[in-house]
């Protein structure tokens, strides 16, 4: 198995559409660190005053573990789009690319194929949110230093370096469960079609109506909020609540776990049945 | 038999593409498979490599029910299905690489298959550097790696120059001497009859004829007859009011009859008692002429 996932990541690294999303990130990063440590002072004072009263501020408020936080609300809504450039060819380039014909010969199951397929998403996806974890904290903190990470929602949580440095680990490791998920969902589509594009294509089309649901507060999208994936892709902000909701982020992780397994269930069903005609 | 399909039937929507084929191969045979366009060679192909799999039959490897066994009974197998296609951004090595880890055979055995099929110098190219022989040569070095006991090629030639055909059909050659049972489909009837042992006939799905070409010509009831004669443009006019007359024409200033075995001498009958002189008369039954007797598509299938 591992070599098949070897394999996979080979053929992913060597893909150009691969390194967008880390291109992008690697411009994007840069330019909001620059924007914090040169352009921040509204932000400051926008923090000062909400805790003015309460607390007295000694020196400045911004350091790499809130730039990540802002970041990380900034961006939860587009990085899943960088996922599915890369989930969005896992199995349908190699049907569109005749490579099948070359592949599905050999004396290894489909299921080992499409699991490690898969797998290899995981891993891309995974090293997409850890290389965004590297320059909003690593080198982030180098540029605007560290210090406490001061997170105001529904309440003030100041929460020590030591603290906060467990918090951001949680909360990626949390993120990059929600972008697996993404990454399973366009997998699943990918499994369907012969061209990468219309996994992308309805794999976003689902994301952004499940945004649309849990953003428009009417009775009747309300009541289906709790079976539309997308509304547990917030996961990641239960790493900065206090206490840790652990009961909550289980369920929400098991959710989002159960309906990974479903579009891989469906995945496996539809690749296992498949003729390969071209 | 090294394979065996027995009653192939395969329908996509309502259009029967193979219906009720069966084949035996033998080990170690060169076993050409023939039929016009659309005839279901490739259907058949695909079923036997597990690609597609039949509404109704099977297939056994060495005995092994790819119906029950699905990609693992595959394990003796190598194969080119139609296209050569790789991965173009990576190298004819990484290429046969991820093959390699898939099968599990040895990394130190690709430059051997390279060298076997003239690209041991290229290998380190990106295959989208390649011409379309290259990428057909670098296919039938992919169906050699582990080596296969049968190697099933799906017009292996297509897209090769003159030269590069006698390359494969040379490597061919070689491959059956070693003992491989290849079995190959092409639409050359020539290429076919220049490397086979044995041949299946398929039209419409169905399977026409199939067994030793020395056996199916000897038993072919339409003998392609040379007949050497001083005045061709009158015999073609004389002869072509025959009925039992299947096919005249002229082909380098040589009659050429299309008869049954037993109107040989009736032929020449004819055109003696028209004052045509017949210096010699050639049986000559080719694979093109048992194809059309069978099939009844001309040149090319």
């Amino acid at each position: 198995m591992l070599s098949l996932i070897y394999n996979e990541l080979l053929v992913i690294t060597g893909r150009w559409r691969s390194y967008i999303g880390f291109i992008g990130i690697s411009i994007l990063m840069p330019l909001i660190l620059w924007g914090f440590m040169y352009g921040s002072e509204s932000l400051q004072n926008d923090y000062a005053r909400g805790l003015e009263g309460s607390f007295m501020i000694v020196g400045s408020i911004i350091n790499a573990f809130l730039a990540t936080y802002i970041i990380m609300n900034a961006l939860w809504i587009h990085i899943p789009f960088l996922i599915t450039l890369a989930a969005g060819d896992a199995v349908a380039a190699d049907g569109s690319n005749g490579i099948f014909r070359l592949t599905l010969i050999r004396p290894v199951s489909r299921l080992k194929i499409l699991l490690s397929k898969l797998l290899a998403s995981y891993i891309y996806s995974a090293g997409l949110v850890i290389f965004c974890a590297f320059w909003s904290l690593g080198i982030g903190s180098l540029i605007l230093g560290t210090g406490d990470l001061i997170v105001i929602d529904n309440g003030i949580l100041i929460l020590n370096e030591s603290q906060a440095w467990i918090r951001m680990l949680l909360s990626f490791s949390l993120a990059i469960v929600v972008m697996c998920m993404v990454s399973t969902l366009c997998f699943m589509f990918s499994s369907m079609v012969n061209n990468g594009i219309g996994p992308i294509i309805g794999a976003m089309f689902l994301i952004i109506v499940g945004y649309i649901i849990i953003a428009i507060p009417l009775d009747f999208f309300t009541k289906i909020e709790p079976y539309v994936f997308v509304s547990y892709f917030n996961v990641w902000l239960d790493a900065f609540k206090d206490p840790i909701p652990w009961s909550l982020i289980g369920k929400k992780l098991s959710v989002l776990i159960t309906y990974s397994l479903i579009f891989f269930g469906i995945s496996a069903f539809v690749f296992l049945n498949k003729d390969i005609k071209s | 038999m090294i394979l065996e399909a027995n009653n192939l039937t395969k329908s996509f929507g309502l259009r029967k593409a193979v219906n009720n084929l069966s084949l035996q191969i033998p080990d170690g045979s060169v076993y050409g498979f023939l039929g016009p366009n659309g005839s279901g060679k490739s259907t058949t192909i695909r079923m036997m490599t597990a690609l597609i799999s039949p509404d109704i039959g099977d297939v056994f490897i060495n005995g092994n029910s790819i119906q029950k066994m699905g990609n693992k009974a595959l394990s003796d197998v190598g194969a080119l299905i139609e296209r050569a296609d790789f991965h173009k951004h990576l190298s004819a090595k990484t290429n046969l690489e991820i093959l390699a880890r898939m099968d599990g055979t040895e990394i130190s055995s690709i430059q051997k298959v390279l060298d076997r099929t003239g690209l041991g110098d290229r290998g380190n190219d990106k295959v989208k550097t390649y011409s379309q022989g290259m990428k057909q040569r670098l296919g039938i070095a992919q169906a050699l790696m582990g080596n296969p006991k049968l190697l099933i090629l799906d017009e292996p030639t297509n897209g090769l120059d003159p030269e590069g055909m006698k390359e494969i059909r040379d490597l061919v050659g070689e491959l059956s001497s070693e003992g491989i049972t290849i079995f190959i489909s092409s639409h050359l009837l020539d290429e076919v009859q220049k490397i086979s042992s044995h041949i299946a006939m398929i039209s419409l799905g169905e399977l026409i004829t199939a067994g030793k070409i020395e056996d199916l010509l000897r038993e072919s009831d339409m003998l392609m007859t040379e007949v050497h004669v001083d005045q061709t443009d009158k015999s073609v006019k004389l002869l072509s009011k025959y009925e039992w007359i299947h096919r005249c024409d002229v082909e380098e200033g040589i009659l050429r009859v299309s008869i049954s075995a037993n109107k040989t001498s009736e032929l020449v009958q004819i055109l003696v008692q028209n004052d045509i002189l017949v210096s010699a008369v050639i049986p000559k039954t080719s694979l093109e002429d048992l194809y059309l007797s069978k099939v009844g598509i001309k040149g090319k299938i």
